[in-house]
């Protein structure tokens, strides 16, 4: 291993020392602190990531592209945000111990050598360290029954879809002979078998991104796991997958035969999970069934690809970790004053939790798509470059579901200020928890006002 | 005598959905749910050491060797879930499981 590789893989090794620093911290001094230690690693992985590397180089797998350097940055700092805001949420429920820390510090590491990854073994690994880390946070709240019953469901689940992506990747690999991703994605292109294995990897990644039909484990994992987990599943693990398809995707450059069912995927989550949420008295399902709608947006990016629409694509993957971010970090902020995420529990909540409900409803106005919040911008530039690459039926029945999700996210801004509270209580926020959420919904709005900052 | 490849892709295939099949039949089961994951991955494995073959390149094989490291790595969270929710719910039957579902 020579400098420049270590350069390249610097983040990771960060991430993972840190991870297992964390775990014998906890073994010899069990506390808050072994949190912040992660947190610091996060940053600091973050911040190596910023730097451009002296040479742009691809070892073991990972390469360093300015592309990749920008999410890795992104993720460390998601999973920062997403410890600081457990760490209050977790001392109220009672999830002490330091492996929650660690167990976020690996799923980031997963991420980061998901989103560099250059070599579909790294990736495909990449990809399990993240979900395994997510079966065990998703049920680390042992008390209640609801989030055992979540981490099964998501855990068998998830196993099955991992078996379609493991097919589809051995057929991909049958076919070309190679497991390097760009040279792979060249070869094969038209034999029946290589289709096949696109199909399956298809499948994978809409279990990833819940697309329907493999959306049953979305709204059910949404509300049985802590929130601050759910803020990092939505956000993180959609956007590594986001970054997965675009990658694949954007290098066979020609994927006639996977139109049909990516079309198929896009109508049925934009309009089920739209219909679904409508329908919804809790705000965690609500949100679930919103993520199967927005991720049906994103789909339809994809399908429109070369016109803007992989730029479009990873855009909203930024901007939808930022919402969910804000959405379930404010939900986080709510749920530690004793309340159940039934929407009507939210009454008033301006009054009791101004700070938390400002967040919580610009998260909503975000989602809903109204400017100048990024959810906005990031719709608007989807819808145009499904519009630029002909798929006008669709991006129709895409603006029109979008334009009737407002009445259920806006039902929550209703009941946070246009309701009186039926008991008052008031919840102590942090210094550090205020500075993560208002960061995430000022970003909302810059990146709203200037997407051309993010520029990818 | 060297098998053709067409026929390890067949039985690939066929394994594939015959643990397929085992997830949606005994659905109700955990257990159950795990041997059919492990034998639709077991499929996977078999199409990675035939393209291995086919190819006379060694990444096949190793991907196969990952995905068994992956697998009992995967097992040992489930079952220890697994232990978990019997002693909880005195149950391993998935459809005992309905907390949480749409109101």
């Amino acid at each position: 291993m020579n400098l420049n590789e270590l350069w390249t893989l610097l983040p990771l090794l960060i991430l993972a020392c840190g991870a297992l620093v964390v775990l014998l911290l906890g073994a010899v001094e069990p506390g808050r602190h072994t949190t912040w230690t992660g947190v610091v690693c996060c940053c600091g992985a973050a911040l190596w990531a910023v730097q451009t590397p002296p040479l742009v180089s691809v070892s073991f797998g990972m390469s360093d592209t300015p592309l990749v350097r920008s999410f890795i940055l992104f993720f460390c700092l998601l999973a920062a945000a997403v410890l600081i805001v457990s760490l209050e949420y977790n001392e109220q429920r009672g999830i002490h111990g330091e492996e929650y820390p660690a167990t976020i510090l690996f799923v980031t590491f997963g991420m980061v050598a998901m989103a560099g990854a250059t070599n579909l073994l790294v990736l495909f690994l990449g990809l399990e360290t993240m979900t395994f880390g997510f079966y065990i946070l998703v049920a680390i709240d042992l008390k209640r029954g609801t989030a055992s019953e979540a981490g099964l469901k998501y855990l068998l689940l998830g196993a099955v879809s991992t078996g379609f992506l493991a097919f589809g990747l051995a057929l991909l690999y049958f076919t070309s002979g190679t497991l390097e991703s760009a040279a792979l994605l060249k070869q094969c292109s038209g034999e029946p078998l290589a289709v096949l294995g696109w199909g399956f990897v298809l499948i994978g990644i809409a279990f990833k991104l819940s697309l329907v039909p493999a959306h049953f484990w979305t709204p059910d994992i949404y509300q049985g796991a802590p929130a601050p987990v759910v803020a990092f599943l939505s956000g993180g693990s959609k956007c590594a997958t986001i970054l997965f398809a675009v990658t694949l995707l954007s290098t066979i450059g020609n994927y006639s035969a996977l139109r049909t069912p990516l079309l198929a995927l896009a109508l049925l989550s934009m309009i089920l999970g739209n219909l679904a949420a409508l329908l919804q008295k809790s705000i965690r399902r609500m949100l679930a069934y919103s993520s199967i709608a927005q991720m049906g947006y994103v789909a339809l990016a994809l399908l429109a690809g070369g016109a803007g629409g992989f730029k479009a694509a990873l855009f909203y993957a930024f901007t939808y970790a930022l919402m969910s971010l804000t959405a379930f970090g404010a939900i986080a902020v709510f749920e530690r004053s004793g309340i159940t995420d039934q929407l009507e529990d939210y009454r008033g909540g301006g009054c009791k939790e101004p700070f938390a409900a400002a967040v919580l409803a610009l998260s909503m106005f975000a989602l809903a798509g109204i400017p100048p919040t990024a959810g906005f911008t990031g719709k608007f530039m989807i819808f145009a470059a499904a519009l630029r690459s002909g798929e006008t039926a669709a991006a129709v029945i895409g603006i029109l579901t979008a334009a009737a999700s407002a009445y259920y996210y806006l039902r929550v801004v209703v009941n946070l200020y246009m309701l009186k509270p039926e008991k008052a209580g008031r919840i102590e926020i942090s210094l550090a928890e205020k500075l993560v959420l208002s960061t995430a919904a000022i970003l909302l709005v810059i990146f709203g006002l200037f997407p051309m900052l993010l520029d990818l | 005598m060297t098998v053709p490849l067409i026929q390890i892709i067949i039985l690939a295939g066929i394994i594939f959905s015959l643990g397929l099949i085992c997830t949606l039949v005994w659905r109700s089961n955990v257990i159950m749910l795990l041997v059919g994951i492990e034998i639709m991955l077991n499929g996977a494995m078999l199409v990675f050491v035939g393209g291995s073959y086919r190819w006379g390149a060694p990444d096949g094989q190793i991907f196969a060797l990952m995905i068994i490291a992956m697998t009992s790595a995967e097992v040992s969270l489930a079952l220890a879930m697994v232990v978990y929710l019997q002693r909880r719910h005195k149950t391993v039957n998935v459809d005992d499981f309905h907390e949480l579902k749409d109101q």
